[in-house]
């Protein structure tokens, strides 16, 4: 079985100074790590692999310092590691990195029989190149997966959509995209890192040797543009109800009960007509 | 000579600090405690390869440089000094000497066992008599047919309530003018072989430091390592090694409490604002982070020094000194900063304070590293 996992490398802490020209992160300032979800992604990778006889693959693209997550891939256990690095494709969103991980996927590892996604990225957590790749390579797909089974040909996945679970049933190619309820990712033996840059390579792929030339991107490549980033500004402040307890609870109730989540909100409500009868 | 991290080393870096974080921070403060070495999290630490971090592959170690293998024992003490030291002793002065002078044979036995952290190792030189003065050593191991009868008391052995197996320095004899000593592979299920009560120590508490009673203890005679009369080129070889492993703790225990005295020190507010923002704070802090780097580059240079197969012996000893004084000071500073609440057991800096202490006496003192490194000096023909 064939296994390509597609991982992610992300800024280290969660809140990044941006560019305001292109708005755009400025990843330089922060170190970087393998992003949880995809880290997930790779050790249920890993324990398909240690089941069904797998070799993994693992797929970045990203700059040159995203070598190092793929050498920690190495370490944990993938077989193979692709770096697609090109300034040409710096900037890229979404439809344009599904775009060139469809075609690094096309070249490097044809017959693939199932590709694993994080969910979701720590740093931009907008989770569509899952499924966008899906679409491009015209697989069924299930995204949030949190289990999966694997019987012949056929993939079970059971995952959690709002405030349920589903599951799935689906036929090799597949794509999916792991949550992090399960796949706890294992620890990295010091053997296996060493090894890993010791004794195993990363191939480094750039646009040209994808077939994908400078007007094609431009072409068919991102589609979005960041038009504002800005932080989300909580406002804290403290407010002191004062007086007798009945005025109080009444006071804080026409303040706040529309803040209040629908079912609490629903019975105090009942409740203050019931006391106001 | 490395400057800067390599992205190998930033990445074992990265992978221990999880693990430390992870799995020895709930605990490090409990275990300190109540005095417990935690069997469980040797257990989850075996098959990472952190009892085998420099043996050669084929006998199932990670092969790591020593620059590496520094940046382990850092990021364990970083977090947990007592499970930082258990790793050091093990790797530094138990594996290492196997790795250097053992012979096929006894490699092939113990090795395995070691990598593979089933075998826990300890060193033992020390006795009542014999710190400093390595020299005055009285444990005797007499010859008895094929083997060697040990008698003697080791004190303040590390991981000497757990080691299965303790190198024993013993005197065999005398040469001309001076005692003649070796060193002995004994396995603690060996008849004779006694572990005494744990100390009850300042830091480092949930290690088993314990004194070993030889009593008419038999070693066969193959389980002498490297040849009768090697005790003091054993001895000195393995300590500037293990001197390179006591840098790193320090510079370990010296960083978390730093990391912990910024931290606090930007959310304590005093004066209406955080303590971050008055000057004799920053210069604290200024002065803590440059020693501790300064540190770091001594304890690294050492470390290619070992590794190019360059003698080290006199740049460990300027790393263990410099990074041992820089733990107690940088300790001090974080219980400082922290004030009251940091000479209080609910702050990990007081737990800090009392583990960096040792680390300028164990290993050889801090006036012993001081003697080493002047010696180095003095008998170099030209400056």
């Amino acid at each position: 079985m064939k296994l390509v996992v597609c991982i992610k490398q992300v800024p280290k802490v969660t809140e990044l100074p941006w560019d305001e020209k292109t708005g755009t992160l400025r990843r330089d300032l922060a170190s970087g790590m393998m992003n949880p979800a995809c880290k997930h992604a790779l050790e249920a990778a890993l324990q398909i692999k240690e089941n069904h006889n797998a070799s993994i693959t693992v797929i970045t693209m990203g700059p040159p310092a995203a070598e190092e997550m793929l050498r920690e891939a190495l370490a944990m256990g993938a077989d193979e590691a692709i770096l697609i690095c090109d300034w040409l494709l710096a900037g890229s969103d979404t439809f344009a990195t599904s775009l060139v991980l469809k075609e690094a996927i096309k070249k490097q590892c044809p017959k693939f029989d199932l590709i694993l996604c994080g969910a979701y990225t720590a740093d931009s957590e907008t989770a569509q190149v899952g499924p966008q790749l899906a679409e491009e390579l015209d697989l069924p797909a299930a995204a949030y997966v949190e289990k999966m089974e694997i019987t012949g040909k056929t993939l079970r996945v059971r995952r959690l959509v709002d405030n349920f679970r589903e599951t799935l049933e689906m036929e090799f190619p597949a794509l999916v995209t792991v949550s992090m309820e399960n796949y706890k990712p294992r620890y990295t033996s010091l053997a296996g890192l060493e090894n890993a840059f010791d004794q195993k390579d990363v191939s480094v792929l750039d646009a040209k040797s994808l077939g994908l030339s400078s007007s094609s991107i431009e072409q068919k490549g991102s589609r979005t543009r960041v038009r504002k980033v800005f932080l989300r500004k909580a406002q804290k402040g403290n407010v002191v109800l004062q007086g007798a307890a009945s005025n109080v609870v009444h006071e804080f109730l026409d303040r706040y009960q529309r803040k209040i989540g629908t079912v609490i909100g629903k019975s105090i409500e009942e409740k203050k007509q019931h006391d106001d009868k | 000579m490395l400057i800067n991290p390599c992205p190998k080393h930033k990445l074992i870096r990265d992978s221990v600090r999880s693990f430390a974080e992870t799995e020895l921070a709930p605990i490090a403060a409990e275990i300190d405690r109540k005095a417990v070495f935690p069997r469980e999290i040797i257990e989850k630490m075996r098959p990472l390869n952190f009892f085998g971090l420099q043996a050669p592959r084929e006998f199932g170690g990670a092969a790591l440089d020593s620059v590496s293998a520094a940046i382990v024992v850092e990021e364990l003490s970083r977090v947990c000094a007592a499970i930082g030291l258990c790793v050091t002793v093990h790797n530094g002065v138990a594996l290492y000497p196997f790795m250097k002078f053992a012979g096929k044979d006894q490699k092939n036995e113990y090795l395995p066992k070691l990598t593979s952290g089933e075998f826990i190792g300890a060193f033992s030189l020390t006795e009542a008599n014999a710190g400093s003065d390595s020299a005055s050593v009285e444990t005797t191991a007499v010859k008895r047919n094929n083997e060697y009868v040990l008698n003697g008391t080791k004190i303040f052995v590390t991981n000497g309530g757990v080691c299965d197996i303790a190198l024993i320095f013993a005197l065999t004899g005398f040469e001309p003018g001076k005692p003649q000593s070796s060193v002995f592979i004994v396995e603690s299920k060996s008849p004779g072989f006694l572990r005494g009560e744990l100390e009850d120590l300042c830091g480092m508490r949930a290690n088993p430091v314990s004194s070993l009673f030889l009593e008419d203890c038999c070693v066969p005679e193959q389980n002498v390592l490297g040849n009768i009369g090697d005790g003091m080129k054993i001895g000195l070889a393995t300590l500037d090694n293990g001197r390179i492993g006591v840098a790193a703790q320090a510079l370990g225990i010296a960083q978390g409490a730093y990391e912990a005295a910024v931290k606090y020190a930007k959310e304590r507010q005093q004066f209406k604002k955080p303590i971050a923002s008055l000057q004799t704070i920053q210069n604290y802090i200024a002065d803590m982070a440059t020693e501790i780097t300064a540190g770091r580059l001594l304890l690294y240079r050492a470390c290619s020094l070992k590794d190019g197969g360059a003698p080290f012996g006199c740049e460990a000893s300027m790393a263990k000194l410099y990074c041992s004084t820089v733990a107690s000071k940088v300790t001090s500073l974080a219980v400082q900063i922290h004030g009251g609440y940091g000479y209080s057991k609910e702050y990990d800096v007081e737990r800090y304070f009392r583990d960096a202490k040792v680390t300028e006496i164990y290993e050889g003192t801090s006036e012993i590293q001081r003697m080493v490194i002047a010696r180095t000096i003095l008998s170099q023909l030209t400056f």
